[in-house]
This record gives structure tokens, C-alpha cells and sequence, in this order.
């Protein structure tokens, strides 16, 4: 229990490290759920739970100044909790979101007292030590990766039994509405995701992509790559492709037209 | 002869390419989104990813560098992968800076014009297409337990992603500023950006009716010729109920309504169904 407890924490410090090894996004449940089903000794479930919890978490991503529920320990306890409770993706998903956050506003409180530190950045610049920043930068970086391992480890050991608790009182139609709630949700992801992306001019090819699976069964694979021609075709990549790559070079002729 | 030999030196650029190379892989290029903070958020990182190359520029000026390293200590936002572009072409620009040809401001006042729009067409390509992509391919195979999904997912995503840093540092340093300026003028961005929107969204609508696994279970008509409503509705059309349902989602999202109270309302949602009979998991 204590091993799992700080294995899990581990797990969580990779969430963190991702973004000081060049943003993999594999802070995602759909790669940390496998690590944390081989801690858990459930491999397979924790594949699957993983995919479905990145379906629900597809939408929330960090965007401009957004910052999403904090997918990191929502995945990775939301996992395993699904896997130790033997309660599976339902539980998952309902336990994921509401942990994701409460550690989003965790993090936020570091993150309101983080920034006191930037001021030793700011001398070093002046006197042109920039070693003094890079240790200022993976200090700011260490507060992260210790909070998200305790948070992480502290709420797993503490929590996993309270939550069995729970669950098994639960009554059958609960378990089973929870279970609908399941299979609807994932279509929540993506409307997030479309709230970012879609605008009017996107309508109509939204819709193809959709005909393409519904009516002739097409993988996603498969829909990517009509997307790639259309894309191709419609920008005229190709045929135009010289009109298109030196756009800007004959506006660069005109341009030195006018300086002359 | 000094002359046209000074002229040879000065035209080299200074920044090899093996160094800008070398640059996409450093603590701050790959830790970008590490030292994140709320007010001036990849500031630090930026800083150190041009870090060494800027001791190169300015080795026989440490005021400049002094100044160079303050003036990158101001507010920097952008997708991370983008960020070698940009720091491709804020080396080009410190150079001349250190001849003396441009003020410290332009390079600031450059930085910030540069944030918005990269960031828009960064964000829609990496994380609205490719990262949609690679979910796609990877989600199905992951949903059947299968490890090559997140494998796939990892792979289709940072291929990309790390030869747009290396290729994007080129650019910027060969390129500098005012190619930027003119691919903004002629639309070319806008273009870029909807051509990424078009491609993500139809990976999105196509998983809209791959992922929706709850059924509409009510039977309708009796005996032989029953039928449950889902299977009346797929004959209308294929996935019909997993469409209304995104498109609801998407509506709530546009009041306001917050993705929790979403989940809860639809475990709420799921409960009534179940204790009445009308769907099922």
C-alpha cells in the first residue's frame, strides 16, 4: 500500500517533469494510465480506463490563459481508484473531474506565491548571471512536482479505503446510471474541445467527418487523411503550390518595387 | 582586402546551424512550460533557451548581455513548440542589436506582436489537429486494452512536434522578422490556421460517433417486431443520439454551464434513465 502509494506519487512527478522534457503531453491519462495499471498489477485496465478518462479530459487543455482542471491527478487517481476498487471506468470518470479540480485550485494557491521568487531572477539579469536563473527556474518547477507527489501519494493511501466505502454502498440503478453517464460523457470532451476550435466557416466539414464514420463505418485514421487532401486541394498546396510558397516572395517584389 | 575580408566575416551568420539545432533540445527550449508562472509565464525558459547563444552575441559587451537577459525576463507566452521559432528570430535581431543597428524595445515590441498570432495557429495545429489526430488512432486501440494506442498517440504527436522546434529555429534565424510581418499581412497565418481547423474538426466529428457507447434501450412496438428507439434512430441515421447529445453538451458549454455540473447533471441524467428502463450502458 505504502509502495503503490509512492509509486503512484512517481507518476505524478513525470506529470510534472513532461513540461521540463519538452511538453509530450504524456501527463495524459491515456499514458499515465498504463504506468499506473502496471503499479496496480491491472496493465490492461489501466489502458482502458486511461483512454476513457482522456476522453473526458480531451477538452481541457491549456490554451491562451486557460487553465484546465488539473488532468495529472484527476488521471492518475481516478485510475486507480477504478482499479484498486475493482469498480472500473464509471467510478473513473465520476471520481476524476471533482479530484482534477481540487487539485486545480491547490495549484493555484502555489501558484499565488510562487512569483516572489522571480524577483531573484530579476537581479540576477541585471548583473548578467543567467546560472541564477536556471536554478530560479527549476525552483519554480520543484514546487509542481513536490506538490502534485504529495497530493498524489497522501490522497491514495489515505483515500482508497473511504472510497471502497462509498462505492460499495452504492445501490445497483446508481452504479448502472453511472455507467450511462460513462458512455454519454466522452461526447462532453469533445464538445470542450469544439467550444475552442469551431467556428462557422468549420461547420460543414464537422459534419463530413462525422457522415464519413456513421454512414461508411471509416476510422479516424482514414477521415485524417480526406482531411489532408481537402486541406491540400482547397489551399492549393500542390497545383499552386508555387503561387502559394512564393505568396509571399512575389509580395516581396512589389515590396522592394516600392522601395525603389 | 581587409575590407571585403571583414564584409566575408560579417555576412557569416553567427549562429551555426549545429547550435541552433542544439538549442531546441535545451533545459529551456524542452522545459518551456516548466518555470510557468501566472505573471509573465515561459519567461524564464525563453531566456535560458537563447541563453548561450546570446553569451556568443554579446561576449565582448557584458552590458549588453546584461541588458539583453533583463529584456527577456518580460511577460513571453506561446505554443511551446513554436518558441525555437521565435527564438530563431530574436537571435538574428539581438545581432544587430549588438551592432548597434536596432533598439533593445524592437526585439521586445517584436516578441509581443509575435505571441498572439503564433500562438493561434500553434495551439490549432499541435493541440486542436495533431494531438486530435493522434488521439484518434490511439483511443480505439487503447479502449480494447491494446498498449500500441498511448505508444501511437505519444508517436504521431511529438514526431511533429520536435521537427517543427528544430526546423522552426532555422527558419526564424534565417529569415528574421519581416517574412513574419508579410505571411501576417497576406493572410498566409489565417490560411494556416483554417486549413489545422479544418482537418482537427472532421477527426473531432468523426469521433463524435465512434465514442458515444450509452444506448437508448426503451422497446417500442411488441413481441416479434419490437425494436429499442436506438435502433429506430441509427436507421435515420448512424450515431444520431451520440450527435444530439455533443451538440447539447456544446450548447451548455456556451451558457456557461461548467464541465462538473455537466458531469453531474448527466450522472443525475444516467440514474433516471436506468431506474425507469429507458437506456442502458
Amino acid at each position: 500500500m505504502l509502495l503503490e502509494s509512492i509509486l503512484l506519487g512517481l507518476v505524478a512527478v513525470w506529470g510534472v517533469l513532461d513540461y521540463q522534457f519538452g511538453t509530450l503531453y504524456t501527463f495524459r491519462p491515456i499514458t499515465t494510465g498504463p504506468i499506473v495499471g502496471l503499479i496496480l498489477g491491472d496493465f490492461e485496465m489501466g489502458i482502458t480506463v486511461g483512454a476513457s478518462l482522456e476522453l473526458i479530459f480531451m477538452g481541457a487543455i491549456s490554451v491562451g490563459a486557460y487553465i484546465p482542471p488539473d488532468v495529472v491527478v484527476g488521471g492518475i487517481l481516478g485510475t486507480a481508484f477504478a482499479i484498486t476498487t475493482g469498480a472500473g471506468v464509471e467510478t473513473a470518470i465520476t471520481l476524476a473531474m471533482p479530484i482534477a479540480l481540487i487539485a486545480l485550485s491547490i495549484s493555484n494557491f502555489i501558484a499565488a506565491l510562487t512569483p516572489a521568487f522571480l524577483k531573484i531572477a530579476d537581479d540576477a539579469a541585471t548583473k548578467g548571471d543567467s546560472k541564477r536563473i536556471t536554478k530560479v527556474h527549476w525552483l519554480m518547477g520543484a514546487f509542481g512536482v513536490v506538490e502534485k507527489f504529495l497530493l498524489v501519494s497522501l490522497s491514495f493511501y489515505f483515500g482508497v479505503d473511504a472510497v471502497q466505502a462509498v462505492i460499495g454502498s452504492i445501490p445497483e440503478v446508481a452504479i448502472n446510471g453511472m455507467a450511462i453517464a460513462a458512455g454519454m460523457l466522452p461526447t462532453l470532451g469533445f464538445a470542450m474541445l469544439m467550444r475552442m476550435i469551431l467556428n462557422k466557416k468549420l461547420v460543414p466539414f464537422y459534419f463530413l467527418g462525422y457522415t464519413l464514420t456513421a454512414f461508411l463505418g471509416m476510422p479516424v485514421l482514414g477521415v485524417a487523411i480526406i482531411g489532408v487532401i481537402i486541406v491540400i486541394e482547397k489551399f492549393g498546396f500542390l497545383d499552386n503550390s508555387k503561387k502559394f510558397a512564393t505568396a509571399d516572395g512575389v509580395q516581396e517584389e512589389d515590396m522592394d518595387d516600392d522601395d525603389f | 582586402m581587409t575590407t571585403s575580408n571583414q564584409n566575408t566575416v560579417e555576412n557569416q551568420p553567427l549562429i551555426t546551424k549545429k547550435e541552433l539545432t542544439r538549442m531546441c533540445f535545451n533545459t529551456g527550449a524542452l522545459g518551456m512550460e516548466y518555470s510557468w508562472n501566472y505573471p509573465r509565464q515561459m519567461h524564464m525558459a525563453f531566456l535560458l533557451m537563447i541563453d548561450k547563444q546570446l553569451k556568443k552575441i554579446y561576449k565582448d559587451n557584458p552590458e549588453g548581455y546584461a541588458e539583453a537577459l533583463t529584456r527577456h525576463m518580460e511577460f513571453f507566452n506561446i505554443t511551446p513548440q513554436l518558441a525555437p521559432f521565435v527564438g530563431g528570430i530574436v537571435l538574428s535581431m539581438e545581432e544587430e542589436r549588438n551592432k548597434g543597428l536596432i533598439d533593445g524595445s524592437a526585439i521586445s515590441g517584436v516578441k509581443a506582436a509575435l505571441m498572439g498570432p503564433l500562438s493561434g495557429i500553434g495551439d490549432s495545429i499541435f493541440l486542436g489537429c495533431i494531438r486530435v489526430i493522434a488521439l484518434g488512432v490511439g483511443l480505439s486501440l487503447a479502449q480494447q486494452g491494446n498498449i500500441l494506442g498511448p505508444i501511437l498517440y505519444f508517436l504521431i504527436y511529438n514526431i511533429p512536434a520536435f521537427l517543427v522546434r528544430v526546423f522552426g529555429a532555422h527558419l526564424g534565424y534565417d529569415l528574421g522578422f519581416t517574412y513574419l510581418q508579410k505571411a501576417q499581412a497576406n493572410g498566409t497565418m489565417d490560411r494556416l490556421m483554417h486549413a489545422a481547423g479544418i482537418l482537427g474538426i472532421m477527426v473531432i466529428g468523426s469521433m463524435t460517433c465512434d465514442m458515444f457507447w450509452a444506448e437508448v434501450s426503451l422497446k417500442i412496438g411488441s413481441g416479434e417486431t419490437a425494436q429499442t428507439l436506438q435502433e429506430i434512430l441509427d436507421g435515420i441515421m448512424p450515431g444520431l443520439v451520440g450527435l444530439g447529445v455533443t451538440w447539447t453538451y456544446y450548447w451548455a458549454l456556451g451558457k456557461k454551464v461548467g464541465p462538473v455540473k455537466l458531469i453531474l447533471l448527466t450522472v443525475v441524467f444516467g440514474i433516471v434513465m436506468a431506474y425507469f428502463g429507458i437506456m442502458a450502458a
